[in-house]
């Protein structure tokens, strides 16, 4: 193997005494997630919920379920990229100018050059891949099967085995805060700075690892999501009846399908690099740094789009709903989608349009990324003609979704700025493109709020508190505003990216303006978590119905709220696009079942837990190179599956009169009789049997 | 009630005046920061220029765009029951061939301008600032470390770290090779970036129009140093230029590929400080970059044990 700096051991491999920090702030922030931890687990046992979680949340293979974990551990990492963020400002805002302090231990501002960067690394790699990336996923999984009137996804252990795998990813992440360190070289992960002799330490390797493990999980996801569109769609629903965000959801994920794997070759060939002393990407002996920076791109341009069509589809739903009309133009929305999923394979070089490949070339991609702006364009155009003669109303989603819009027109304005090589090559690499792209991830940011509060009352129930959703709105609103506009003004007075220190104390209003956003994102945060504990606390003085909104246009708004497991008593006909306003119009909003048939339903198991766990003792070893963890964790998971392949037993059924018993309570809980209890049972009504492996 | 609403909204607004006040800090040295507005050379002048013309043409279609949308927001909105409502209506070619005809004709104007734009400033375009001046041309090699500039005149065989001086007027060819990892050679008043790589060649062409001291950094990230890669650029004027040659050429410091490795080691410049070295040999760029190829890496140090 290659020759690594520091101490190995057979047994230990890289780990060592040195590895725990030593630093105030990570002891800080250790003591504050051990308390949260201890806390957690104190609770759940003082409850007696240990069966209930390991039944009901931690083998179960339900979509819904798989979806709401994905979002709460997407949540949960959002936190943590928001921390990374504020420690980021505020370091840029102590340490600017010659003559600004230094503190603990920094020449300026309070952290150290080498702790800034692994900061400002965690930010990037945590927000794209842990936060918006799982919370997509969550919400897809959730809405697309009941968009399409299915039970279930098509593949549900390997829907299971994609959250574990995340979930494996992001401990990663989060143990390399107190085990050894992060990368320092972005999320992007540029060679040859990855390569060993400029990053010697563990770093990289956590980085290279959780991202790897995580993009498995995305992969197969993709795989579930394209096959469930593709050949569980009820009777009648036919393409042209396909609601919007199925759409989009079946664009993103061919997508992610496709781009994933190039994303695994980029960083494998590093791994190749780094571990067997191989030379793809450094900068001697015949290695070409230029291909990784092509092979992530190729992958990571594609990726932005895999974050943003979801996004458009969410905004696609939840327009139409509060403007009580149907989306303008169905058919050019859903070739929209496609045009910039296809285009979106042919514009990576815009990302290092400086790296001289000379000016055919550049033209080439700048014209390719010019022409992506066409159907985006198009989707902002008949979503305001959607509004047109419509009736809006003003819902926190609805909020959500036009801050989106708007979002969109300056992230738009500003990308295609950046398309011409020209003004490129002036604002490269400074944080004038950080603010195109946060912009950019903000019109995703809205999109996921809005879909989280427009969905919220189908998945539980209950609708969130409205004022308190409202607040959080305007805050979040605010801090964008507040960040961001500064951030492209100092990026044209030369301000690059990924400074610890800043030189040029004129910046100074920009950095306070910028830090008082960042207060106003942490008051929209305490908004946030208030609108979650009041709306919990309240949940049973205001339950929905069906359709929660009132104007509910497709199939998801026909099931009970919350959704019972089997999500459909009765597999539903498509008659129409928009089907719910179709049955309203006939009359047939409310249908009575004569005869519930016996519904066949997978069966819980450990196995994808199991893996996700075999999983993260692989990952820990590849980091610290242990190898006789690798080699029998690897040995293991191989096994596992195996073995797993040969279960037969993988259904039960549920009897219809169940089903009529099940039915029946949910519609008299909807009539506004009191609910107890935790979820349980497809975040709704009770599941009777137990699991298998 | 109405009142209610009227201080919320008050309230809401209030929240965005932080940034109005930033548009009262118009005062003369605030907007000589602005550097990408205030161009010394024609580079740096045609990436104004078509950042004018993209932005123009943009605000043309998003301004009306943000208008019309809200217009509809306010105009539709369900407690205005004047108000046309139309809920099936979705569909309209003639809608259609618009909202494609303006993003089609929009990309391509602005097409148009890329390809004019690009060829008006890329280094790679070998017609680029050919016969822009009468002066010779002057050749400048420069070299990134961890975390430190060198500038290497060939042809005057002196060499300075952390400092440019170029003469006014004066086409410059530099041609940019890193020792260690990726760097980009930026001096914001004067050209765009180009990326700076081990083991290879990049090149960039500019011209200065004044007499002045500019900024140059590397914009980008190379490690833990780079906060502190900046170089002072002076452009002065011909003469000027000839004696300052001159008079580096006899300075005490000397810089070959030995003394260029001591050089190279991670250094982080906090000091800003620069040196200016004599009797360099017109090949030492050329042999960095060769020693790159074969594999000379200059290894960052492990942090210590304990470090964050």
């Amino acid at each position: 193997m290659v020759h690594v700096q520091g101490p190995w051991s057979p047994l230990l491999g890289r780990l060592s005494m040195g590895a725990i920090p030593d630093n105030p702030i990570i002891t800080g922030a250790f003591i504050f997630a051990a308390i949260f931890g201890v806390l957690a687990l104190a609770y759940v046992t003082y409850a007696r919920k240990w069966v209930y979680l390991w039944r009901e949340w931690l083998t179960t293979v339900d979509h819904k379920k798989i979806g709401v974990m994905y979002i709460l551990i997407g949540l949960v990492m959002l936190f943590r990229g928001f921390i990374d963020a504020l420690m980021m400002r505020t370091q840029q805002l102590l340490g600017d100018g010659l003559h600004s302090a230094g503190y603990l231990g920094a020449t300026h501002g309070y952290l150290v050059p080498y702790h800034f960067d692994q900061v400002y690394s965690a930010h990037g790699t945590i927000m794209i891949l842990f936060a918006a990336t799982p919370i997509l996923v969550g919400i897809m999984n959730i809405i697309v099967p009941l968009q399409i009137g299915a039970r279930d996804m098509a593949f549900p252990y390997l829907n299971a085995l994609g959250l574990w795998l995340t979930t494996v990813g992001a401990a990663l992440i989060m143990l390399s805060l107190f085990l050894g360190d992060f990368s320092h070289a972005g999320w992007i992960g540029l060679t040859p700075l990855t390569e060993l002799a400029y990053s010697p330490g563990v770093g990289t390797d956590y980085w290279m690892w959780s991202i790897q493990i995580a993009s498995v999980g995305t992969t197969l996801g993709a795989a579930n999501l394209i096959a469930t569109i593709i050949k569980m769609r009820a009777p009648g629903m036919t393409w042209s009846r396909l609601p919007i965000f199925t759409w989009t959801a079946l664009s993103t994920n061919i997508i992610a399908l496709t781009s994933f794997p190039v994303l695994a070759v980029a960083l494998g060939l590093l791994g190749a690099d780094r571990y067997f002393g191989t030379h793809f990407f450094t900068a001697g002996m015949g290695g070409n740094l230029m291909l990784y920076s092509n092979l992530f791109w190729i992958w990571g341009h594609p990726e932005v789009y895999f974050v943003i069509l979801p996004a458009f589809g969410m905004m696609s739903e939840i327009i139409p709903t509060f403007s009580e009309k149907a989306l303008f133009g169905y058919i050019t929305m859903v070739a929209a989608s496609f045009a910039i999923a296809g285009v979106s394979w042919a514009v990576w070089l815009h990302h290092f349009f400086t790296m001289g490949a000379g000016p055919d070339v550049n033209t080439f991609f700048s014209i390719a990324t010019m022409m992506v702006g066409i159907p985006t364009g198009v989707k902002v155009f008949n979503w305001a003609f959607t509004i047109y003669r419509g009736r809006s109303r003003f819902d926190t989603p609805m909020m959500w979704a036009l801050g989106a819009l708007f979002m969109l027109l300056l992230g738009g304005l500003t990308g295609m700025m950046l398309a011409m090589p020209p003004i490129n090559y002036s604002v490269h690499n400074s944080v004038f493109v950080v603010a195109h792209f946060h912009t950019m991830l903000m019109v995703v940011v809205y999109g996921i709020l809005g879909a989280v509060s427009y969905w919220f009352p189908k998945v539980f129930g209950f609708k969130l508190n409205e004022r308190l959703g409202k607040r959080f709105f305007w805050y979040f609103t605010a801090g964008t505003v507040l960040v961001f506009i500064p951030m492209y003004a100092s990026g044209f007075m030369g301000m690059t990216r990924r400074l610890d220190y800043l030189s040029n104390p004129h910046l100074f209003p920009f950095e306070v303006a910028e830090e008082l956003g960042i207060g106003l994102y942490l008051v929209s945060v305490y908004y946030f978590v208030a609108q979650l504990f009041v709306s919990v606390r309240d949940r049973n003085k205001y339950p929905v119905g069906a359709d929660a909104w009132g104007t509910g246009r497709t199939l998801e708004w026909i099931t009970p709220s919350p959704v019972p497991f089997y999500n459909f008593a009765v597999t539903p006909r498509t008659h129409a696009r928009d089907e719910l306003v179709w049955r309203r119009e006939q009359g047939l909003e409310h249908v009575s079942v004569k005869h519930y048939e016996d519904i066949l339903m997978p069966k819980n198991t450990a196995v994808p837990l199991i893996i996700g766990a075999l999983t993260l003792a692989l990952g820990f070893g590849l980091v610290w190179r242990i190898w006789w963890l690798t080699d029998l964790s690897f040995a293991a998971i191989i096994v596992t599956v195996i073995l797993r392949s040969f279960v037969k037993d993988t259904d039960y059924t549920v009897g219809g009169k169940e089903v009529a018993g099940i039915e029946k309570g949910l519609q008299a809980r909807m009539k506004g009789a009191q609910a107890s209890g935790l979820p349980s049972g497809g975040v709704g009504g009770l599941r009777p049997q137990e699991s298998n492996s | 009630m109405i009142r209610n609403r009227i201080g919320l909204r008050a309230r809401r607004a209030a929240l965005l005046l932080p940034v109005m006040l930033l548009t009262g800090c118009s005062s003369h040295k605030l907007a000589n920061q602005f550097v990408l507005f205030r161009p010394s050379g024609p580079l740096s002048g045609a990436d104004l220029h078509f950042t004018i013309l993209d932005v123009g043409v943009m605000l043309g279609i998003i301004i009306p765009t943000a208008i019309i949308t809200i217009y509809f927001l306010l105009h539709y909105r369900k407690t205005n029951t004047t108000a046309a409502y139309d809920p099936h209506w979705s569909h309209s070619n003639v809608i259609e061939l618009i909202v494609w005809a303006i993003p089609l004709l929009t990309v391509m104007m602005l097409g148009y301008y890329s390809y004019k734009g690009t060829a008006a400033v890329d280094p790679y375009n070998p017609g680029l600032l050919k016969a822009a001046s009468k002066q010779p041309v002057l050749d400048v090699d420069v070299v990134t470390t961890d975390w430190q500039w060198l500038f290497i005149y060939p042809k005057q065989h002196i060499a300075t770290a952390n400092q440019l001086v170029i003469p006014v007027g004066t086409v410059v060819h530099f041609h940019m090779t890193s020792a260690t990892v990726v760097n980009d050679f930026y001096i914001p008043r004067l050209a765009g970036m180009i990326d700076i790589m081990p083991g290879m060649r990049t090149k960039q062409v500019l011209m200065a129009d004044k007499i002045g001291h500019y900024q140059g950094l590397s914009a980008n990230f190379s490690g833990a140093g780079f906060s502190w890669m900046r170089f002072k650029t002076e452009v002065v004027s011909a003469s000027q230029f000839n004696d300052w040659t001159k008079e580096v050429a006899r300075s005490p410091l000397h810089m070959n590929y030995a003394q260029f490795n001591v050089f190279a080691r991670p250094t982080k410049n906090v000091q800003g400080k620069t040196f200016e070295y004599s009797q360099v040999s017109d090949r030492l760029f050329h042999q960095v970059i060769k020693g790159v190829m074969m594999g000379r890496v200059y290894t960052t140090p492990l942090p210590p044990p304990g470090a964050a």
